[in-house]
């Protein structure tokens, strides 16, 4: 019940008004919403494009941290960046459990990617990509990030 | 003339002295509406101010709180999370613990 009521008004507001570049694309009920996101600046790793995100909720968002990754499909891209997996797993603090604040929203999550893919010069992926890729069976929830890089 | 009065209905109302078009934070219900488990406003669903000067209704505080994840920060600026009246309580009692 908490995250519904919440929910619903987080959706009236992004069906009125969202910042460029962020569009609702799917928010049937409030478990699953996708959204989708485009990098505003002329960055050349990203321009053109546009990246889906899957957002998941549980029973107690905002108090518990939604899941969001991007996902992939013919005309949605992975963005290279060297804090997200090839599958679409995404290492950013304020996703995590110790980086989590209720007062975040879908809004300001969508606004936070944006922001960390504009600010992004290299063009390539995390460490150990291949093999978190070929073995990662865990939901991004329950993966342990340790955040040590400050620069991006 | 002279009115008798027969009855009358006094109707009052009441709102939080917070700013005009603020909202909880955590649940983003008026601050002068109720958190999103409770029905009715008011003493059943308070507000808490924080020393940090931010509010959320004190059943959002709590639950956010719970959580281990919280590490008892606010939501808001992530200090710690202290009440403000719970503080002057623990400030009264520091000179009945203080040794004879």
């Amino acid at each position: 019940m908490f995250a519904s009521k919440r929910l619903s008004k987080e959706l009236i507001k992004l069906q009125d008004k969202l910042p460029p570049g962020i569009a609702l694309v799917k928010a049937d009920d409030f478990r699953e919403w996708l959204m989708d996101i485009r990098v505003m600046d002329d960055n050349p790793l990203y321009s053109g494009q546009t990246y889906r995100l899957k957002f998941t909720f549980t029973q107690s968002y905002p108090i518990e941290a939604p899941e969001v990754v991007f996902v992939r499909d013919e005309s949605h891209p992975i963005p290279m960046h060297p804090h997200i997996y090839s599958n679409g797993i995404i290492c950013l603090d304020l996703l995590d459990r110790t980086g989590w604040s209720p007062v975040h929203n879908v809004e300001s999550v969508c606004v936070s990617l944006q922001s960390m893919l504009t600010s992004n010069t290299k063009n390539e992926r995390p460490p150990g990509d291949e093999a978190f890729v070929r073995n990662n069976t865990q939901r991004p929830r329950d993966i342990s990030f340790v955040f040590h890089d400050n620069s991006v | 003339m002279k009115v008798t009065i027969k009855e009358w209905n006094a109707v009052a109302a009441w709102r939080w002295d917070m700013p005009d078009d603020d909202v909880c934070g955590i649940c983003r219900n008026p601050y002068d509406s109720t958190c999103s488990k409770c029905k009715y406003p008011g003493d059943d669903c308070p507000l808490l101010l924080g020393e940090c000067n931010h509010s959320f209704h004190m059943h959002c505080i709590f639950s956010w709180l719970r959580q281990e994840a919280a590490q008892e920060k606010c939501p808001m600026c992530r200090q710690p999370f202290k009440s403000k009246n719970q503080e002057a309580e623990t400030q009264d009692a520091t000179p009945n613990t203080s040794p004879a």
